[in-house]
């Protein structure tokens, strides 16, 4: 299967069409995601929010692969995952989706320059290439020379969260997918981390899935969708930049 | 991918000392127990090893190991000098018989007798000596025989041969030559002490010719242990065994088959075969216990990591070879690690005439241990990466 999909301006990357998905079994069963519909195009930042067990994080998880859904139609970037098998699912996602963290999740033993490289070397490029691209991406979110072999432990949150979205680009995916991005981090980081996601992460037709509970970053998105007890409830256009952000609710 | 793995064990360094140490300590004891076992094996056929001219050793039907000697009549040897092939036959008389020494203690022996005429079978000598000595009346050379403080006689004259008791607790010397014991109320003149291998299990040796033994030892209708034949050029030993065998009617070995025969029925016989299996056996568990452990906390601690890759593409397959890669590098480590230090401390055991002699045997054992035990942590650690959830890490999780 020829995992790697081209880009096309202003299509349809995400189309979901009643998609459910249930935890566990009988008495124990819980419904997290009951039937969501949801478009998302490419080149357009789209914010997932909601109270917590809403079905965010989950949805993200069937949008990204990494959950398979129950029920529901659901195209990424023109795949279904339910007609793949998990190895060619798991490749899939390895060429075409970049993510980034809550917890940003970079792994301790890897300076940051080799975190980055990291979605190239599972994709079979060879170290000392993906260590240069990691290297020129990193330098694009504001790494010196010195900051790119530092190891996480020894960066701040926003520069971890930095390097986080430069492992999410480096392999230029089509869609990025971010959970919760900036509730680790202060205002000002947050509204760093955001700038360079707009700047960088949508300067391509790429589809971008933010899940988010920080009303403060709800300027930077294209649109917002409202997460309640399973399903989209709201489909809302953003706050002016520079304005008061809405409460969410 | 395997850059990843080894960047994520070596940064680590707890856990990596702590596999290292585990694999290496396994290696370490596996290849020790081996070789000291090997070490006990070869000293039991020292005997048939310090006699190289020996191609064929003739012995009784029934004889099955060097330590296990029946005795032939006097006329197998010339049975065996009239067969084909033979270049020439000599006897040899193994006997144990306790020696009393100067200072009235008695010191069990093995007395071995060797021909009078070519003196066939008399070790490398100390201080230049040379067999020839044993031509003297009543000579003996001694050997510890891989014991030690064994062959000490009173330092003063007058502790020597005392009346009344023994004089256990006087000042003692090493025997020299000039020396004489007393075995079995025969006085006999210690003429020079040898270099004989060390012998398994160790006991001192008393070299002498064959018609002195037969004077010092108690009477018995046969005294002729072995037939040692040197093959004529050009002939096979283990052809003129079979010839030997044929035209006798007694037990005929090469002299590697006889090395064999008496290794196998150590092992079969010898209650230190069980020690060693015991050692290696704790070794092996003590082994897996540490690096399975550390291997599970390990990827466990990882889990998280693993799920990042896995979500970035990285498939299941592709992570177990990363878990495998690091087990692979920390076997590789650690038994280099454990086969240095078990050379090294050979180096110190063999100094101290310990049976310790590693043949190329015991690191395969050891390399094979490691192996074994590193499969197994590896299998014992992925068990978590298996049953891995690859959306387990959002949400904060």
């Amino acid at each position: 299967m020829e995992s790697r999909v081209e880009p096309i301006k202003n299509q349809t990357g995400v189309s979901c069409r009643g998609v459910t998905k249930t935890y566990g079994q009988g008495n124990v069963a819980v419904q997290a995601l009951r039937g969501v519909d949801l478009e998302v195009r490419t080149g357009e930042l789209l914010m997932l929010v909601g109270p917590s067990g809403c079905g965010k994080t989950t949805l993200i998880s069937v949008l990204a692969g990494l959950l398979q859904r129950d029920d529901g139609d659901c195209s990424v970037l023109e795949h279904d995952y339910k007609q793949m098998s998990l190895n060619d699912t798991t490749r899939f996602r390895g060429r075409n989706i970049g993510f980034i963290f809550q917890t940003f999740d970079l792994i301790p033993a890897l300076t940051a320059v080799e975190n980055v490289a990291t979605p190239l070397l599972i994709n079979g490029v060879k170290r000392r290439v993906a260590l240069e691209q990691a290297d020129v991406v990193l330098k694009k979110v504001g790494f010196d020379d010195r900051m790119t072999t530092s190891l996480p432990k020894d960066l701040s949150g926003g520069q971890q969260q930095r390097v986080a979205i430069a492992r999410a680009m480096v392999h230029d995916p089509r869609m990025i997918v971010c959970d919760e991005p900036t509730s680790a981090l202060d205002s000002e980081s947050g509204h760093l981390v955001m700038d360079l996601m707009r700047q960088f992460a949508l300067g391509k037709d790429r589809v971008l899935v933010v899940v988010t509970h920080d009303d403060r970053i709800f300027e930077f998105a294209d649109r917002i969708a409202r997460m309640e007890d399973g399903r989209i409830t709201r489909i809302e256009n953003p706050p002016k930049r520079g304005n008061e952000p809405k409460k969410n609710p | 991918m395997n850059f990843i793995a080894l960047k994520m064990l070596l940064g680590d360094r707890t856990k990596y000392a702590g596999l290292l140490f585990g694999i290496a300590f396994t290696s370490f004891l596996v290849t020790f127990a081996a070789s000291y076992f090997g070490g006990m094996m070869t000293r039991s056929f020292a005997l048939i090893a310090e006699n190289p001219k020996a191609d064929v050793w003739v012995m009784d039907p029934a004889v099955v190991a060097v330590d296990r000697p029946i005795n032939l009549p006097t006329a197998a040897l010339d049975r065996v000098r009239s067969v084909e092939g033979v270049q020439s036959a000599v006897p040899l008389a193994l006997a144990t018989a306790d020696a009393r020494f100067p200072n009235g203690r008695f010191q069990s022996f093995q007395i071995i007798g060797v021909d009078d005429a070519t003196l066939t079978g008399v070790p490398l000598m100390k201080d230049g000596a040379t067999a020839s000595v044993l031509r003297a009346p009543d000579a003996v050379i001694i050997d510890p025989g891989g014991t030690s403080g064994k062959l000490q006689t009173p330092l003063l004259k007058a502790d020597q041969w005392p009346r009344g008791g023994p004089h256990l607790d006087v000042a003692m010397r090493p025997l020299i030559a000039g020396d004489e014991l007393l075995i079995n109320d025969t006085r006999v003149r210690v003429a020079g002490q040898s270099e004989a291998l060390p012998r398994f299990p160790p006991r001192p040796l008393l070299f002498t010719t064959y018609s002195t033994a037969e004077r010092i030892l108690l009477p018995e209708r046969r005294r002729l242990t072995f037939v040692l034949v040197t093959a004529a050029p050009g002939v096979d030993a283990h052809m003129l065994a079979a010839r030997i065998e044929a035209t006798t009617d007694l037990h005929a070995r090469a002299s590697d088959d006889f090395k064999s025969d008496t290794v196998k029925w150590m092992v079969a016989n010898s209650e230190d075969v069980g020690d060693a299996v015991t050692m290696l056996s704790i070794a092996m568990l003590v082994g897996f216990g540490v690096t399975g452990v550390m291997m599970f906390m390990f990827t466990t601690e990882n889990l998280k990591y693993y799920a990042v890759l896995n979500a970035m593409g990285a498939t299941t397959r592709s992570l177990l070879l990363m878990i495998c890669a690091q087990a692979a590098i920390c076997a590789l480590l650690g038994t280099g690690l454990g086969l240095g230090l078990c050379a090294l401390a050979g180096r110190i055991f063999v100094s101290y005439d310990f049976p310790y002699r590693m043949m190329w045997f015991a690191p395969v054992v050891g390399g094979t241990a490691v192996m074994l035990v590193s499969i197994g942590a590896a299998a014992f650690s992925v068990r978590p990466l298996l049953k891995m959830q690859p959306a387990s890490f959002l949400g904060g999780r």
